[in-house]
């Protein structure tokens, strides 16, 4: 089965074509790099953007893969969540394209995505790899960490999924975005902020980690306020050495989500634990997360770790083969994983 | 066979035209579920005419001005459909589609779409050496702005409600003309009939420059706090749910 998919719902322009939910045959991504003199995503400047180039990526994606629509089994987009007036673009786009050349429309959500992007594998030279990686392992438990997300979530099996805990404030990559502003880094501030850590000294600070006990939500808010806190007294005394701030915050941070992710796999029967998200490209989380689980640890490369069609494809894949009675095609910004 | 689609504010219009009849056309207040309404819409009509999607060989949207987000669910859906089907696709502005029916009235015509913030997008048509056109570019300001730009009688059409029908007549006093309720209506009938035509006339264009009319920026505004700019007026107007 062979699905064309498409992501918008944030500020990535993505069109895939995706075979079985495993093999990518094309995958292109736009990036806005207009937000970043704005330092955050301006919704409506993302839908306007989306708009610009959603055909034109959807036509590359076909040439990529070799493949016209004739041979497309099924055309999926992001339903939710996300920001409304991107998400509009592309599911009213995918389901134009889909009711004109006779396919079924498959409505995904992007935090399925986010857990399916494990799933895929690329080509070799343009053929698929004689020993593909194996799937992943189920039941697992699953971090979805992104400028959006922060969610932990048990994966009982395919589409089934309970939730552990989520972010009460900031999503980890907020978090991220607004330390790397405070620091006059840019945007977005999670790259930038893993690339700065490397030069300082994470030790160099001690900040404080939210004490939500033995739940397994999530709070940065504190966090935050506590970076800024200390950037503006080390102002006061001179100049901010930025590299030993940024190892500090990342420290930080990954430790809460590396110790409830571990915590999660602990108390749980679980064969696998699966990142997802933008954040999850980070390495010192990845690291830390590794150091603590005694399970084996899954991660997508980095690029299908932060938005993208590809994932969509294989979480559509999924979809329709436990479908249940009914192919969700309403748009929703609040939707949840479990 | 040309599908019409149109959801540039509150009120959505969708129609089949053949080059000659309109054959079908639905309008109805979708508010802020044009994404999820216009597709059964578009089924609808099909299945009322039992007609095929693949005779639909000419696609035409309403590129407003208008709500932003409501503008590009049409267009979006526009676009897909072309490149599904393979169909010609053209955009023809909100406004125009408004004016168009008053066009046999010979009074100079000035269609309303509320923008949000107590203003309007309008322009301003008229019949000039027998040629009907529009005679403005594409505004947004407030009712007061507008009729200070206006001297002689002027029919007023589109979205007005009683509050705004109230003030163009205390600005205005009898030159303010205004056409009947059902009249005044965005019908996708008629932007059909105008996306024929041009059709008839201009070569395609790439789908990729179909693209809203905005008139207006989008408001940026980023704070430490709010990652996320606020939404702009159009959003707040359209009653569009927040951001999760
Ligand atoms: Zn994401």
């Amino acid at each position: 089965m062979r699905i064309l998919a498409i992501e918008t719902s944030c500020d990535e322009t993505g069109v895939a074509i995706v075979e079985d939910g495993r093999r990518i045959r094309s995958n292109v991504v736009a990036s806005q790099l207009v937000h970043q003199d704005t330092g955050g995503i301006v919704p409506e400047v993302a839908a306007r953007e989306h708009l610009r180039v959603l055909d034109a990526l959807t036509e590359k994606a076909l040439r990529d893969a070799g493949r016209d629509l004739t041979e497309i089994d099924a055309v999926a987009a992001t339903v939710g969540p996300g920001l409304i007036g991107c998400l509009l673009v592309g599911a009213n786009y995918g389901r134009g394209l889909a009711l004109a050349a006779g396919l079924p429309f498959v409505g995904v959500n992007h935090l399925e995505g986010h857990v399916y992007a494990n799933w895929l594998y690329e080509l070799e030279g343009g053929e698929p790899p004689s020993d593909p990686p194996p799937e992943p392992l189920i039941p697992a438990v699953v971090l979805v960490v992104s400028g959006a997300h922060s969610d932990l979530v048990l994966m009982e099996a395919h589409r089934r999924f309970r939730a552990l805990g989520r972010t009460i404030d900031d999503a980890a990559g907020e978090a991220f975005d607004k330390v790397a502003r405070l620091l006059g880094l840019g945007f977005p501030g999670g790259p930038i902020v893993e690339r700065i850590a490397k030069e300082g000294d994470p030790n160099a600070f001690p900040l404080p980690k939210a004490a939500l006990a033995d739940r397994y939500d999530f709070s940065f808010s504190g966090l935050k306020t506590a970076v800024l806190r200390l950037v503006r007294e080390l102002e006061k005394k001179g100049t901010v050495p930025i590299a030993d701030v940024a190892a500090s915050f990342q420290k930080a941070i990954t430790e809460m989500l590396a110790e409830k992710t571990a915590r999660a796999a602990a108390e749980h029967a679980v064969e696998t634990v699966l990142l997802g998200g933008g954040v999850a490209a980070n390495l010192a989380l990845r690291e830390e997360i590794a150091r603590r689980i005694g399970h084996p640890l899954r991660v997508p490369r980095p690029g299908l770790c932060t938005d993208n069609g590809a994932m969509i494809g294989a979480a559509a894949f999924y979809v329709l083969r436990h479908r249940g009675t009914e192919i969700p095609v309403a748009v929703r910004s609040d939707m949840k994983l479990a | 066979m040309l599908l019409a689609l149109d959801t540039s504010t509150d009120w959505a219009s969708v129609a089949l035209f053949d080059g000659r009849d309109v054959l079908a056309e639905e309008t109805w207040r979708a508010q802020r579920r044009h994404g999820d309404e216009l597709f059964p819409a578009i089924e609808r009509l099909l299945a009322s005419t039992r007609s095929a999607l693949s005779s639909v060989t000419r696609v035409a949207v309403a590129t407003g001005p208008g709500s932003f987000t409501g503008l590009r669910v049409a267009i979006a859906a526009g676009q897909g459909i072309a490149r599904g089907s393979g169909a010609a696709l053209v955009g023809i502005s909100t406004l125009d589609v408004l004016a168009y029916p008053h066009a046999p009235s010979k009074q100079r015509t000035c269609p309303l779409v509320p923008a949000g913030r107590d203003q309007y997008y309008a322009a301003f048509y008229q019949e000039r050496n027998r040629k009907w056109q529009r005679r403005s570019p594409f505004i947004v300001a407030s009712l007061a702005e507008i009729c200070r730009q206006i001297g002689a009688h002027t029919l007023f059409v589109g979205e007005i409600d009683a509050d705004a029908e109230g003030t163009l007549r205390d600005l205005l006093g009898p030159k303010a003309l205004f056409a009947s309720p059902a009249s005044r209506m965005r019908r996708a009938g008629y932007l059909a009939e105008l996306g024929w035509r041009e059709l008839e006339t201009r070569a395609q264009v790439k789908m990729g420059e179909i693209e809203p009319l905005y008139v207006r920026q989008p408001s940026i505004r980023v704070s430490f706090d709010q990652p996320f700019a606020p939404p702009p007026a159009d959003e707040r107007a359209l009653g569009l749910p927040k951001r999760s």
